[in-house]
């Protein structure tokens, strides 16, 4: 018999720690609906059908097609692997228990992505473990007349492959990540590493597109920021 | 009486902010081609903005060439575990 937590069983049984809220499905550009017909858009209706009878193997179906992708999504939000697994169980238990609540208004995946962000991102509420750190210090600033306050603006993109092997800049980007807010967090994973559409994003994490522009703009300038930062250039 | 003269046109019309403000749009193609105009002429005479850019397209191509996480097979049969324990437990209920 394998262990879990009190917390876990504790979530499972409180309603609305995952909330299933289902948003409407995002109109899709051609790059997006390529991305959906490659994520199983098709197979999953069927597969919905039968989780909502309470079918097993369809669980498992669904566990195996999406748990890599939930899992590499939520370890990038949360780092630790036990907070991880407590989240990818949880998603998939209450996924399973309410799959009835889904009415496909959104597309599937984009429904379980948005129970993993929402598990996720309440995890980081309740445990008060946030490392970010405020953004202004790392945002350009400028004359009052619009010119860049510290100029020359130095392009550092080169050296930064010089200077750090791959390794140290993942590790280096990886640790500015943590220091965003959740959400902004949130947000630059889903666009610059899992390639969703502007629109799903915002579909999964129930903000407006433009929202959405907003914070993944502010957050790669912080980024940005901070790389310059410790190249030893001004982040303005 | 000859024709006026069209004034002469600024080489460009945005400031360093705007065009920060701009390269999100930029970068996504989703720019209007006057505004993409206006970004490109500044770009031309500004090589602060031209680094700029530069810095911003290097961090976004960073944060996504970060290595995907993979499932530890431990946690993998954990949760599976725990899943089939949660519908025995709760047939066993019903």
């Amino acid at each position: 018999m394998l262990a879990y937590s009190s917390m876990t069983a504790q979530n499972l049984s409180t309603p609305g720690v995952i909330s299933t809220l289902e948003l409407p499905c995002a109109a899709t550009s051609p790059e997006s609906s390529l991305r959906s017909k490659a994520r199983h858009k098709g197979d999953d209706a069927e597969l919905v059908e039968r989780l909502k009878t309470g079918d097993e193997e369809a669980l498992e179906v669904v566990f195996n097609r999406y748990s890599a992708k939930l899992y590499n999504v939520t370890q990038k939000i949360l780092g630790e692997v036990a907070d991880v697994e407590e989240v990818i169980q949880d998603v998939f238990w209450t996924a399973f228990r309410n799959a009835k609540s889904f009415r496909g208004i959104s597309q599937f995946s984009t429904w379980l992505y948005r129970l993993t962000i929402n598990a996720a991102l309440g995890k980081i509420r309740r445990s008060k473990k946030s490392k970010e750190t405020e953004y202004e210090e790392y945002l350009p600033k400028f004359q009052k007349d619009g010119h860049h306050s510290v100029r020359p603006v130095i392009d550092w993109s080169d050296t930064l492959d010089e200077k750090y092997a791959e390794c140290e800049l993942r590790q280096l980007l990886s640790d500015a990540l943590d220091q965003l807010k959740p959400l902004d967090k949130s947000v630059v994973i889903l666009s610059d590493m899992e390639e969703w559409s502007d629109k799903e994003i915002a579909v999964m994490l129930g903000l407006t597109v433009s929202a959405v522009k907003t914070r993944l703009h502010r957050a790669r300038l912080v980024l940005r920021g901070k790389l310059a930062v410790q190249l030893g250039h001004s982040a303005a | 009486m000859p024709a006026r003269k069209k004034p002469i046109r600024l080489l460009t019309n945005k400031t360093c902010k705007e065009i920060t403000d701009l390269i999100f749009g930029y970068l996504n193609d989703t720019l209007n081609p006057a505004v993409k105009r206006d970004f490109e002429r500044h770009l031309r005479i500004c090589p602060d903005c031209v680094n700029f850019l530069n810095t911003y397209r290097k961090t976004a191509a960073t944060s996504a060439s970060l290595p995907s996480e993979a499932m530890p097979v431990k946690v993998r049969e954990n949760i599976l575990e725990f899943l089939r324990n949660r519908i025995r437990r709760r047939s066993l209920n019903s």
